[in-house]
């Protein structure tokens, strides 16, 4: 295997002290619990690879697919090691050298055909505002829900604005696909109704990935939009006489560092707020990010399912969240367990509180 | 390892539990120190008849057998220098009992030692003797290398937390050592000699361990100095003059440059820090303790100085040492930060003179090195800092560490205060311990017969640290 990708990061796995912090919080390791399964052994075998110590197998790349990028590794890191993003260099080598699942395969070609990771058309809920908003795939197929968060933002003054998107690529870059997700980004970029200005983005996976892989655009969370425009706001917002706990996105809490913000909406509009053992920039993930849920879906069921048991262990009625890839896969979890909490988006909580 | 082997380990704890394939073994052959070795297949027991079945399984056929915890030490002490099996012991995480009427807490090996003190917290006691790896070291990994922290000046290294333990020899016998009780006399206290054994002499699969009341008040000062000297001076006169104290840290010069560079955390740019604590359950006596140290960093020209009781100020205090090991690795591109002669101790009168002579030797020999530590309990820490892929940097970095130790004996030193000796540590603890290598060597025989326990460390290590086994960067000659 030519490691094209992986080489640029030598530096930073010969910096690499070793010391197995991140095996502390990494949800797959508690789960599989060998040290191929933690950070530390990945990029171990990422090194191997590099040296070539290490030839590629499946193996191999199973064991380097099975990671969230929930940067729980990174919190708690010795050496300030960007362990994703040596995933997703070492991801693009397996890649090139034709390690890539059927099921990696079909989601791509869905981007490819559709510009959305369902492989079908879906459209946003028509709002001819001025200020653009990016839903992203999950949000745009789910029309009713996305235009109650959408009405959120109007009742806070916003003129909203929805586009036909395309998706931002963020699959094509965790799964290694690097010439897709070029061709991705050209797609997206286009979709844009206007490149220099300021869009509003409503999921929280898109936004913490277009800052980094887009330097140029200017993305805003809806949440830093909310929370800016909440202190002036006129209208109705009732309490609600549910108990909540809430789960951070790790793309929230790790990735952006926003922790007390939902905290103090939630705060406003819940009648209690419950935290779980875990909660804030050490959460345990939920197993929905890093391409997992299609690299192995029995693992992220198995991460979530670990997630919703703490959930239900602090008595809320209501597991909340504001990832819509969370969402989803804390639903299904919370199904398979026998639908003992709610799992609600905390905009749907917020669009209730103001209805 | 044979097919049929592997076939008789999966027999024994689950073929589930057994891995031999490469990427696995190179996972595994590696640890928080520069050196690397494959093993031949990894076990993962979950009971001590599985730890016994797989000792009964080698011992015949002369197979190593190397315990492993975190694999968070320093010293190369979990590689597997002569391959074999790593048993991986923390699937044996079970808190067994907590016994507050006789103050003792029965754990299995894999236990971590932060697991075992949220699961203490509740009852108002905790296991003290805290090593910064304790988010991940287990307890057998702890004993194992007699590890210990910040407070150990005050609550002791985990040998002084050790009340007994059972151990599976290397002919699969398991044995039980030490007692519940907090004192005994009872013949050979062969328990002690586990403690610091680095896996050698057998498997430690249950530890008795000792609890004390969590202090109601801690309280934390902060004191600057111009002169590493005066930082010392202020060291030994704390030490010797019968203050109870719960913490005493000393940050050199580039140990401040580093955190300041990575976090501009604004310390200020003086030779030394140090960081000193009491604790305590009445807030009068912690308050004795710290004015006095107060005054004595005073008298010694210290200056800047803070106290707090607050959880949340201490925490603001204590975050440029908390945050120095990160620092240390992002000190200059390019360079990266080794447990390479790191961890000795001193008597307190020679803190600052050790601290001086490690820049010293640092600088003739072109690597990059710090000091910091736990001056309360008489441990340096330094760190070689030095690019890896040269090999003119570990010919550097071997006098370097050569030239330490030889001070450190020279002021009645030794070579490790808490991260033990494996591989890399080997050669200085030889020459320190020169009149008691047979003695060891015929105890190791005594208990291990064939030779199978982690064999190759302590007094059996080879003599050249760089040599010993495969680096776990790429060197690369000069000028390629
Ligand atoms: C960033 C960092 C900071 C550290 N800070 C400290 C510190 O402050 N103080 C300190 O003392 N140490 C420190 N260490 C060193 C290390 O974490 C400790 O020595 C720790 O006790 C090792 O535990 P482990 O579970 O990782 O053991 P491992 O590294 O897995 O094993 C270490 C040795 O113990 C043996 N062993 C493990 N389990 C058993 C068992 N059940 N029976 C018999 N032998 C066994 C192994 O064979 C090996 O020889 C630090 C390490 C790192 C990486
Ligand atoms: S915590 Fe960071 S430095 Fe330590 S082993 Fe993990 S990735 Fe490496
Ligand atoms: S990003 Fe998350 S899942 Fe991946 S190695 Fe780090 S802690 Fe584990």
């Amino acid at each position: 295997m030519k490691a094209k990708y992986i080489k640029d990061w030598e530096n930073e796995l010969n910096i690499c002290i070793r010391c197995a912090y991140c095996f502390e919080g990494c949800p797959v390791f508690k789960e599989l619990g060998w040290e191929i399964d933690g950070a530390r052994g990945k990029l171990i075998v990422a090194y191997g690879l590099l040296t070539g110590e290490l030839e590629p197998s499946e193996y191999i790349a199973e064991k380097l697919f099975q990671c969230t990028f929930c940067r729980d590794c990174v919190e708690r890191c010795s050496a300030d090691i960007s362990v994703p993003d040596i995933m997703g260099a070492v991801r693009a080598d397996l890649f090139e050298a034709g390690y890539s699942s059927d099921s990696h395969k079909e989601l791509l070609k869905k981007i490819e055909k559709s510009g959305n990771i369902f492989g079908k058309e879906i459209k946003p809920p028509v709002f001819e505002g001025d200020k653009a908003v990016l839903l992203g795939c999950r949000l745009v197929e789910r029309k009713e829900d996305s235009e109650k968060y959408l009405i959120i933002l109007e009742k806070l003054g916003v003129k909203t604005k929805t586009f036909n998107e395309s998706c931002c690529g963020m699959p094509f870059a965790v799964l290694g696909d690097k010439k897709g997700f070029s061709n991705q980004q050209d797609k997206f970029r286009e979709t844009l109704p206007d490149k220099n200005e300021e869009f509003i983005c409503a999921c929280t996976t898109c936004v913490f990935f277009i800052r980094a892989k887009y330097p140029d655009l200017k993305a805003k969370y809806i949440i830093d939009e909310i929370v800016e425009r909440l202190p002036d706001y006129k209208g109705k917002l009732k309490k609600l006489n549910i108990k909540v706990t809430y789960h951070d996105p790790c793309n929230v809490a790790r990735g952006m560092g926003m922790v007390d913000e939902p905290r103090d909406i939630l705060k406003r509009i819940c009648s209690e707020l419950v935290e779980m053992p875990t909660y804030g920039k050490q959460a345990e993930c939920c197993g929905g990010g890093g391409g997992l849920l299609v690299s192995d879906d029995k693992l992220a069921e198995k991460l979530a399912e670990n997630r919703v048991v703490q959930a239900i262990e602090t008595g809320a009625e209501v597991l909340t969240t504001l990832c819509p890839t969370c969402e989803f896969n804390l639903k299904n979890a919370v199904e398979k367990l026998g639908g003992k909490i709610e799992v609600k988006n905390l905009l749907d909580l917020l669009y209730e509180s103001m209805m | 390892m044979g097919l049929v082997g592997v076939q008789r380990l999966k027999e024994i704890v689950g073929a589930e539990n057994v891995k031999d394939n490469k990427a696995d073994l190179y996972v595994y052959g590696s640890d928080s120190s520069v050196h690397q070795a494959m093993p031949w297949v990894v076990v993962r027991p979950h009971t001590i008849e599985e730890v016994q079945n797989v000792m009964r399984y080698a011992n015949p056929r002369l197979i190593p057998v190397i315990a492993r915890g975190a694999g968070s030490g320093m010293s190369g002490q979990a590689v597997p220098i002569k391959g074999g099996i790593i048993m991986d012991l923390k699937k044996m995480n079970k808190i067994l009992e907590i016994n507050l009427e006789d103050t003792f807490v029965r754990v299995e090996p894999g236990v971590v030692d932060d697991d075992l003190n949220r699961a203490l917290k509740p009852h108002n006691v905790f296991y003290p003797p805290a090593p910064a790896s304790s988010r991940i070291a287990t307890i057998g990994g702890e004993i194992a290398n007699n590890a210990s922290g910040v407070r150990s000046v005050k609550y002791g290294a985990v040998r002084d937390s050790v009340l007994g333990m059972k151990v599976v020899m290397a002919n699969g016998d398991l044995i039980h050592l030490g007692a519940k009780t907090r004192v005994e006399a009872t013949g050979y206290q062969i328990d002690r000699l586990m403690v610091g054994s680095e896996g050698t002499l057998g498997i430690i699969v249950e530890a008795t361990l000792k609890f004390v009341p969590i202090p109601k008040f801690r309280c934390l000062g902060i004191a600057k100095f111009n002169e590493l000297e005066e930082a010392g001076n202020a060291i030994s006169e704390i030490m010797s003059s019968g203050i109870i104290l719960s913490m005493l840290e000393l940050m050199d010069n580039i140990a401040i440059k580093a955190v300041n560079q990575a976090l501009d955390l604004g310390l200020p740019d003086v030779e030394a820090i140090l960081m000193f604590e009491a604790d305590g359950m009445a807030k009068e006596g912690v308050d004795i303790e710290v004015k006095r140290m107060m005054e004595i960093c005073k008298k010694h020209k210290g200056f800047g100085l803070e106290l707090s009781y607050d959880a949340k100020e201490r925490t603001r205090i204590f975050s440029g040492r908390k945050k120095l090991f990160p620092s240390l690795s992002r000190y200059k591109e390019g360079y990266v930060c080794t447990s390479l002669a790191d961890d000795m101790a001193v008597p307190y009168s020679k803190m600052a003179d050790m601290a001086k002579k490690i820049h010293e030797i640092a600088k003739r020999n072109n690597v990059i090195m710090t000091a910091y530590g736990h001056c309360g309990s008489g441990c340096m820490h330094t760190k070689i800092l030095m690019d890896p892929i040269k090999k003119t940097q570990w010919e550097d970095a071997k006098r370097a560490v050569f030239e330490i130790y030889n001070f450190v004996r020279s002021v009645g030193g030794t070579t490790s205060a808490e991260h033990g000796i494996g591989i890399s540590k080997a050669p200085a603890f030889k020459r320190e311990k020169h009149e008691s290598l047979e003695l060891m060597r015929a105890l190791k025989k005594a208990l291990d017969p064939n030779n199978i326990l982690n064999p190759g460390k302590l007094m059996d290590a080879p003599d050249d640290w760089v040599t010993a086994t495969k680096l776990r960067y790429t060197v690369k000659l000069e000028g390629k």
